[in-house]
């Protein structure tokens, strides 16, 4: 429709506006004079509103297809297969720095020490772990909280399932699990797990597996040790951190030849016998052979804990060590 | 946990992303993998989502992206949807036939729908079937608030056009 007045070309734009209820005040009145002595806008302006109203009846009518019953069906079994590949992760602050924590429907995925650098984090545990990696600092948020009260030293235990799929063969699977069943407040030696996993030999395979751990803490690393006692390696050059989490669990730590080593005098020796007695460093030879199968302990209660019992010639029981 | 949050989502908005979608694409197939394609995503997303955020928009948000996608990506689809919809029979019992002049219209608007600019009728769709706010659809279009606006009432304008010749307002003499 053409407008042959100028005041209705100016007013034309309006009138939608208008019909639409959306006019300011002003505007409204504007068109609401001009309409009254203009039939042709007067006319163009119910138009208008008839159109809203049939706009208004298409919103209510019923559309064809619209059911989304199926497609909300297929939507729930997809969103189910999604979950169960799904990798939530979350950064989070903690006593020994930065921390990465991802978890999937199975369990705990990956636990990452984090040094200042986040960008690109995403995109790396992305590679890591595929592409169904979302970050979601609440899935993962419960963990953090277990996770921070056992570096406080209130909690012994983190009962976490292990999601290990970024372990790199079975061999590295069978070291993670050997691994995780290392008690807290307890350390033993590379040779100790090799051994634990019938590959006695394979000591240095051992300590590479570890190195590659993708749940430190949770996979606890930080209580495999040197066959005399050194820490040996800790997420790259950190073997502070080692010693930091061995500290939390009371495994006292001492210096030779400025290098950490566990203190074995001051922890409770158990080589595995029929028995199943734990001693005290003093018991004959014990605490100048090699780890190698030995299991150290903090305390008695630790030793206990398994089911071991005090040795009937040192009396561990009868002697403590001091603390 | 977040996936029960998550749950609570797909309840309360699945039904109407779908339909947005279903008015979109005029086709039920369409409409169900693109709603599905918008909560797998959303999914994936929700997590970082601020607490505060308005999940509709956000959803809306996705499902246009991923319909804007789909079209550009099958443009060759879009004008045969055109065509499907001027074809489409009426049924409707919303619409009487005792009013045929009303059925006309929505035959007509709705063959004007199917035919307007992609951002035009997702504007249009997006403020008349869902009331969202122009701030919303901009953001959704990757335009401001006004440019929105513009094109909802462009849109308008053109059912207004596309209903020339209909009898829809009896012509009162003036005083």
């Amino acid at each position: 429709m053409s407008h042959p007045h100028p005041v209705c070309r100016e007013i034309e734009p309006d009138l939608p506006v208008v019909a639409a209820g959306e006019a300011s005040r002003a505007v409204a009145e504007r068109v609401g004079r001009h309409v009254g002595s203009c039939t042709a806008c007067h006319e163009e302006l119910e138009r208008y509103r008839a159109v809203e109203g049939f706009v208004g009846r298409l919103r209510e009518a019923p559309l064809p297809g619209d059911d989304p019953t199926l497609a909300r069906a297929e939507l729930e079994s997809r969103l189910a297969d999604l979950r169960s590949r799904l990798v939530s992760f979350g950064i989070f602050p903690s006593p020994v720095g930065p921390i990465l924590i991802a978890r999937s429907e199975l369990g705990v995925a990956m636990v990452r020490y984090l040094t200042g650098r986040t960008r690109g984090l995403a995109a790396e545990v992305q590679r890591l772990l595929g592409d169904d990696v979302v970050e979601d600092r609440a899935a993962t948020e419960a963990l953090h909280a277990e996770l921070v009260a056992y570096l406080e030293g209130r909690r012994t235990r983190l009962d976490w399932p292990l999601d290990l799929r970024l372990a790199r063969s079975n061999f590295h699977r069978d070291v993670l699990r050997a691994t995780a069943a290392v008690p807290y407040g307890a350390v033993t030696s590379y040779r100790g797990i090799a051994t634990e996993i019938g590959h006695p030999s394979a000591v240095r395979a051992v300590a590479q597996a570890l190195r590659h751990n993708p749940l430190p803490i949770v996979v606890p690393c930080h209580r495999i040790i040197g066959a005399h006692g050194e820490l040996t390696g800790y997420a790259g050059n950190r073997l502070s951190l080692k010693e930091q989490l061995l500290a939390v669990e009371g495994v006292r730590t001492e210096r030779v030849a400025k290098a950490p080593h566990v203190a074995r005098h001051a922890l409770y020796h158990y080589d595995p016998n029929e028995q199943h007695e734990y001693c005290l460093p003093t018991c004959g030879e014990i605490a100048r052979r090699p780890i190698g199968p030995i299991t150290l302990f903090a305390s008695p209660e630790r030793a206990e804990a398994l089911g071991l019992v005090p040795c009937t010639s040192c009396r561990p029981d009868l002697h403590p060590l001091h603390a | 946990m977040a996936d029960d949050a998550f749950d609570t989502v797909v309840a309360a908005h699945h039904a109407e992303i779908r339909r947005y979608l279903l008015r979109v694409t005029a086709r039920p197939s369409e409409a169900d993998d693109l709603s599905q394609e918008t909560f797998l995503r959303a999914f994936r997303a929700h997590g970082s989502l601020p607490p505060d955020s308005n999940v509709r928009a956000w959803l809306f948000s996705i499902a246009t992206n991923l319909s804007r996608n789909h079209f550009r990506a099958q443009k060759r689809r879009l004008r045969a949807h055109a065509a499907a919809a001027r074809e489409r029979p009426e049924v409707d019992s919303a619409w009487p036939e005792s009013e045929a002049a009303a059925s006309e219209a929505r035959a007509r608007i709705e063959a004007v729908i199917a035919g307007l600019p992609l951002k035009q009728r997702l504007a249009f769709i997006m403020r008349k079937m869902h009331d969202l706010d122009y701030a919303v659809i901009g953001a959704n279009l990757d335009c401001s608030a006004d440019s929105a606006r513009a094109h909802v009432f462009q849109a308008l304008r053109k059912i207004r056009r596309g209903l020339e010749g209909l009898a829809l307002v009896e012509t009162e003499p003036m005083p």
